[in-house]
């Protein structure tokens, strides 16, 4: 099977311009089509005993763990021909970034946008918006950049844009953009890293300052504090989020996205936390024990695994780092699989590295 | 015996009814134990603390020395005694309380306790002072004139990890220099240091007031401040995190041992890669693993093979696969939470991955051998039975490849010739490891051996001496002087 071949069916499905085929079939598909255009696919999954004479359900294609989209050129295309490569930050592992190539974005992007529209938008078809984010011109390598600056072009209206310039925020238009939209009753979305609303808490709490957001506007945030900003429990986060702009907590949107990954997740608010994540019909999502691979049984924790068949050009199921709870509606996330004390005095990897680091 | 509950600590006296005890549900092996730990506030541990002072200044400082190494002996004994009913409840809820299998537990209390018998001790006492009496009364020095040691009037111990019985070192250690001490166990393994306390106050009354255990949250610094500040000594264990945090809150004119984590690593010389010695030697560096599942300081995180011998590095990496398998099903690993299956995991696809490199595991992770062909770095492992091999042209190249962790090393496991384990010694130790043992024996030092490179008695102890001039000018003024 060629790439335009496994593009178009997989637009057909995502756009829901042909239900002849299923989740199953597709998925299964894009195995193969991995299996036999990446020879670093095909040894991974026989080392797991899969071949695509073996994998009779989707459940059965082996999860790729993340780290090796810092080890193997997971590509079906030539790495040169890739339309986009997007990296991991490089924090851990003595900064070897992860890649995910695209031979081609019209698979993500239309993935992002049909998911965006219908979680995000609800139904709008544009909403003023400000990205607190850079722009895909500074940061090339940034899938998170590539997606914010398609939110802000197809779903932003007018005037809408980047609130990051020359790498910091710029508050003053920040102010007024939010000024504004008070005074005018016009909704406003306010999209950006975790952190990045972390710094804009803080400068608002400096001066004092607090707005009421028109009814249907919304407070997007993704990605964590990274060790980029203080370090807030959840309930903190969304509590100041909702007093300083003035909005419930419910129109408060996480996503929960990687890199390693083509497609999004998102809550429906969080007036609870940790709040259920969910995907569309093109990603699945189990529930894993990381050492067999088996799903552990429902309710219990696990490791997360996702089959993303907008993933079609890497690896169509990654094993995350993720620790969640299988819930009847999505997935409950409970953060990544470290930091956990180590039991007996031996020195454990993570601070190993850090001792290393600094000596 | 499910459900359980067992009281943690001992409060030298303190009214157990005046304060606050926290429950705290452990779960393994299909038991469940409920452990009641002793939650002081401030002023308590405060409380506790000078009368924990005050009483050992009043006993303990006056008892001679052999009579505290007979009564540590006598309490030893009776932990030795397998019919013993102390013993009996550390085979029966250690296992519970650690996730360790009850016949690990149980061959690592004989193995461990041993090292506190009345000749080790006496051994241990002789490493570190000449003339042990000196704990007792001034003892003539070498130098000239006279020397006494006295150990702190108190001394605060905050322990870490779920090693069983690890507090002993240290808790008998400031008990052998007359020092008034106060442990504070980890939630990992509350029990052993409160039962060997009240055992030991049964066996000889005259420590019931001169020691406590108690429980905190780990990070409690309220508490941690309140015990740091009455104390004349701190010993800490733990990472280095919760180290500099400790530090910080001591006032400089106080002394603070800090023991740090560490990694330790073993050895392969191709004399003991012979086809008929190839498959001792990995029985031997699989037990080291198989101890505590590696959460010890001292057991083995990594090894290094020699290529040349008739056994080559690979295959000795699938013995060693082997001799794990056949541990695991008489003393099978502790059950990971999802968290810690979650990073060994991530540890083996890491390894796996590595160009040429290759894993000999079972696939439900309950032991992993991680082969390294080309990747000669030094990186711990995953613990919990997992260990990376790599193949080295010569064991004379190792210590070059650890020497840049050299503030981070501790024990070496070396299977080679007498004459290759001494020549490798000196470059060794230059590069940071201070205990260099057999294969077989990483986990159980031997009495009197220098923890991380140091005096363990020694470093309590300060030493007050009489100049030797001194005693000449006293003597013009003795009343027969003529």
């Amino acid at each position: 099977m060629q790439c335009d071949e496994i593009t178009s069916e997989l637009l057909n499905f995502i756009l829901e311009e042909d239900n002849a085929e299923t989740f199953d079939s597709l998925a299964k598909k894009v195995f193969a089509y991995q299996f036999g255009n990446n020879l670093s696919y095909a040894k991974f999954a026989r080392s797991r005993g899969k071949t695509p004479r073996t994998v009779k359900t989707w459940t059965d294609i082996p999860a790729v763990p993340i780290n090796a989209f810092k080890t193997l050129d997971l590509t079906c295309c030539a790495p040169a021909d890739a339309a986009a490569i997007f990296m991991t930050s490089g924090t851990t592992q003595g900064g070897i970034r992860g890649k995910n190539y695209h031979s081609t974005l019209r698979v993500y992007d239309a993935s992002m946008r049909q998911n965006f529209a219908a979680r995000v938008m609800q139904g709008k078809k544009r909403i003023d918006m400000g990205i607190l984010f850079p722009t895909p011109e500074v940061m090339p390598n940034s899938s998170l950049a590539h997606y914010l600056n398609l939110a802000v072009s197809d779903f932003g209206s007018p005037g809408s844009g980047h609130l990051i310039t020359d790498g910091s925020i710029n508050f003053d238009r920040l102010i007024s953009e939010l000024r504004q939209a008070e005074a005018t009753g016009t909704p406003y979305a306010l999209l950006g890293a975790s952190f990045s609303l972390v710094h804009v808490l803080d400068e608002f709490k400096r001066q004092g300052l607090t707005v009421k957001l028109p009814e249907e506007s919304l407070i997007f945030d993704t990605g964590g504090f990274k060790g980029q900003s203080r370090e807030l429990d959840l309930d903190e986060f969304y509590d100041a989020l909702s007093s300083t702009f003035g909005m419930p907590r419910s129109r408060c949107i996480n996503m929960y996205g990687m890199t390693e990954l083509g497609t999004q997740f998102y809550d429906n608010g969080n007036e609870a936390c940790p709040s259920v994540k969910s995907g569309p019909g093109w990603i699945r999502t189990q529930v894993v024990n990381p050492l067999s691979g088996m799903s552990v049984p429902k309710g219990e924790k696990g490791i997360l695994a996702h089959t993303d068949l907008a993933n079609f050009n890497s690896a169509v199921t990654i094993l995350t780092e993720d620790v969640g709870i299988e819930t009847d509606d999505g997935f409950l996330l409970l953060g990544r699989a470290e930091g956990t004390q180590a039991q007996g005095c031996s020195l454990a990897v993570d601070e190993f590295l850090k001792a290393a680091g600094s000596a | 015996m499910s459900d359980r509950s067992e009281k943690a600590g001992y409060l030298a006296g303190l009214d157990a009814d005046a304060i606050e005890w926290i429950s705290q549900t452990y779960r393994a092996n299909g038991h469940s134990l409920t452990v009641q730990l002793p939650h002081l506030n401030s002023e308590q541990i405060a409380d506790l603390a000078s009368h924990v002072a005050r009483q050992s200044k009043k006993q303990l400082k006056s008892l001679p020395l052999d009579q505290i190494v007979d009564a540590i002996d006598r309490t030893i004994a009776r932990l030795l005694d397998r019919n013993d009913p102390n013993r009996r409840k550390m085979e029966e809820l250690l296992p519970v309380v650690t996730g360790y299998a009850p016949e690990m537990v149980a061959l690592g209390l004989t193995g461990y306790l041993k090292t506190f018998r009345k000749p080790q001790l006496k051994r241990f006492l002789a490493e570190d002072f000449a003339n042990p009496s000196i704990l007792d009364g001034f003892q003539p020095l070498i130098k000239g004139g006279f020397g006494r040691a006295f150990g702190p009037d108190l001394s605060a111990h905050i322990w870490a990890g779920n090693v069983p019985g690890l507090p002993l070192w240290s808790l008998i250690s400031s008990l052998l220099v007359k020092s008034g001490t106060i442990g504070k166990v980890s939630t990992a393994e509350p029990l052993f240091a409160g039962w060997f306390a009240q055992l030991l106050a049964e066996v000889e009354p005259a420590l019931t007031d001169c020691l406590a255990v108690i429980w905190w949250q780990g990070g409690d610094i309220e508490r941690e401040t309140a015990l740091v500040k009455q104390a004349d000594l701190v010993l800490g264990y733990g990472n280095n995190e919760s180290l500099q945090s400790i530090r910080q809150r001591i006032p400089v004119s106080k002394r603070f041992l800090a023991y740090g984590h560490k990694v330790s690593f073993s050895m392969v010389g191709t004399q003991a890669l012979s086809a008929n010695k190839a498959r001792s030697t990995a029985r031997l560096a699989a037990y080291d693993i198989v101890r505590y599942d590696q959460q010890g300081c001292y057991s083995p995180q990594m090894m290094f093979v020699e290529q040349g011998g008739s056994v080559s590095p690979e295959r000795f990496a699938q013995y060693l696969a082997h001799d794990l398998s056949v541990f695991e099903a008489k003393y099978p690993r502790r059950a990971l939470d999802i968290e810690e299956a979650g990073r060994l995991a991530n540890w083996r696809s890491n390894e796996e991955l590595t160009p040429s490199g290759k894993i000999f595991g079972e696939a439900a992770g309950l032991w992993t051998v991680s082969f390294q062909q080309a990747d000669q770095g030094f990186l711990p492992s995953s613990l919990n039975r997992t260990i990376r091999v790599i193949g080295v042209n010569s064991l004379q190249d190792v210590p070059n490849i650890v020497a840049p962790f050299k503030s981070l090393l501790q024990t070496v496991g070396i299977a080679a010739s007498p004459e290759r384990l001494f020549d490798l010694a000196g470059p060794l130790g230059a590069a940071g490891v201070t205990r260099i043992c057999g294969l077989g024996d990483m986990s159980s030092p031997e009495a009197g051996w220098h923890h991380d490179g140091r005096f363990n008695l020694l470093d309590l102890v300060t030493i007050t001496e009489i100049d030797a001039r001194a005693e000449s000018a006293a003597d013009r003024l003795a009343s027969y002087v003529d």
